[in-house]
């Protein structure tokens, strides 16, 4: 059968796997959830957050220097799981953290699978403002394989744009033998007194494959 | 009924019918030396592959985590790779248009050597 991918967010504790401790993990239906980068919307919020309420929490630019948008929340439109609530802080986002973000395969791949990010869902371009306008390398999302290592303090990562600017999610060692759980952390850089403020939405894609 | 995704004849004239997308049934191929391979194109015709050493299949998929199509398998390109003494053929099918790409290359391509080892049949 077609290996299958679960997308999971770490909401409790980004030191724990996946594989020890699930609990700590919740997956992202990604039909109905989604991510909602912000400054100061609130953990666990009991009802979907509205337009206003993103716009009122959304990250301010600095006039003098980067900055990295200050929170990821799991919107979980279900509600069902971990309470009656709809948004969850992702833990360890942007941190010194290794398990924040989980890609979890339930069998072999063929070749390496990668993290992207593109402008919409048809994956042709990156020219919005979060990837860079077109120049990959300054993309403010920002991407690490976090699958074997630590990211490190302050990590830069990769500028997640397009085909050439990707993620490989088993830190370069290649194809998948079997079901594995995959990590990578990510963040929104957005560089100093940027001068076109935006609420922009972009795609982020996990590439793989299977025999 | 469905045209299987491909159809093999081994040396000892057995064959062997492939699935579809979704389970190509291509780890279940016997053991055994493949004569021919005929692979299913976009049109429904079938690509014949014939005095290859191995070959090997894949199927590239994206699965958008976020945007209008979040959570959907799309499957974006296809392909069948035979494999001579000296050079490898790889055809690249784009699932979306249909069209088809064919490369010779090494066989110390860096495409190749990135490959899952464990699928050469």
């Amino acid at each position: 059968m077609a290996t299958l991918l679960k997308f999971l967010v770490n909401i409790v504790d980004a030191d724990v796997n996946y594989a020890t401790t699930p609990a700590d993990y919740g997956e992202v239906d990604l039909t109905n959830d989604y991510l909602i980068w912000s400054k100061t919307l609130a953990d666990l919020m009991t009802h979907e957050p509205t337009s206003s309420e993103l716009n009122e929490n959304a990250e301010i630019i600095d006039p003098a220097v980067a900055v990295t948008v200050s929170k990821c929340l799991w919107m979980n439109y279900s509600h069902e799981i971990f309470g009656p609530y709809y948004t969850h802080l992702v833990k360890g986002m942007g941190e010194n953290k290794k398990f924040v973000y989980c890609f979890s395969f339930d069998g072999a791949t063929a070749t390496e699978p990668q993290l992207e990010a593109w402008d919409t869902s048809a994956h042709a371009t990156a020219v919005k403002n979060v990837l860079g306008l077109g120049t990959p390398a300054n993309s403010m999302m920002k991407g690490v394989c976090t699958t074997t290592t630590l990211p490190g303090a302050n990590w830069a990562g990769t500028s997640l744009a397009g085909a050439s600017n990707v993620v490989l999610l088993n830190d370069g060692s290649g194809a998948l033998s079997g079901a594995k759980d995959l990590y990578a952390n990510m963040k929104i850089k957005i560089p100093a007194n940027y001068s076109t403020p935006a609420a922009e939405t972009f795609v982020l894609t996990c590439r793989y494959t299977y025999v | 009924m469905n045209k299987p995704l491909f159809q093999i004849v081994f040396t000892d004239n057995s064959t062997f019918n492939g699935g579809n997308y979704q389970n190509t049934k291509w780890v279940e191929i016997p053991n055994k030396k493949i004569r021919t391979l005929f692979y299913l194109l976009p049109t429904g015709d079938y690509l014949g592959l014939g005095g290859y050493e191995r070959f090997y299949h894949f199927v590239e998929c994206t699965e958008d985590l976020s945007g209008e199509k979040k959570g959907i398998k799309n499957l974006e390109f296809d392909y069948i790779i035979g494999q001579k003494k000296d050079y490898t053929t790889v055809y690249q099918i784009d699932l979306k248009t249909g069209c088809i790409d064919l490369k010779n290359i090494k066989n110390d391509d860096k495409f190749l050597t990135k490959l899952n080892p464990d699928f050469w049949r």
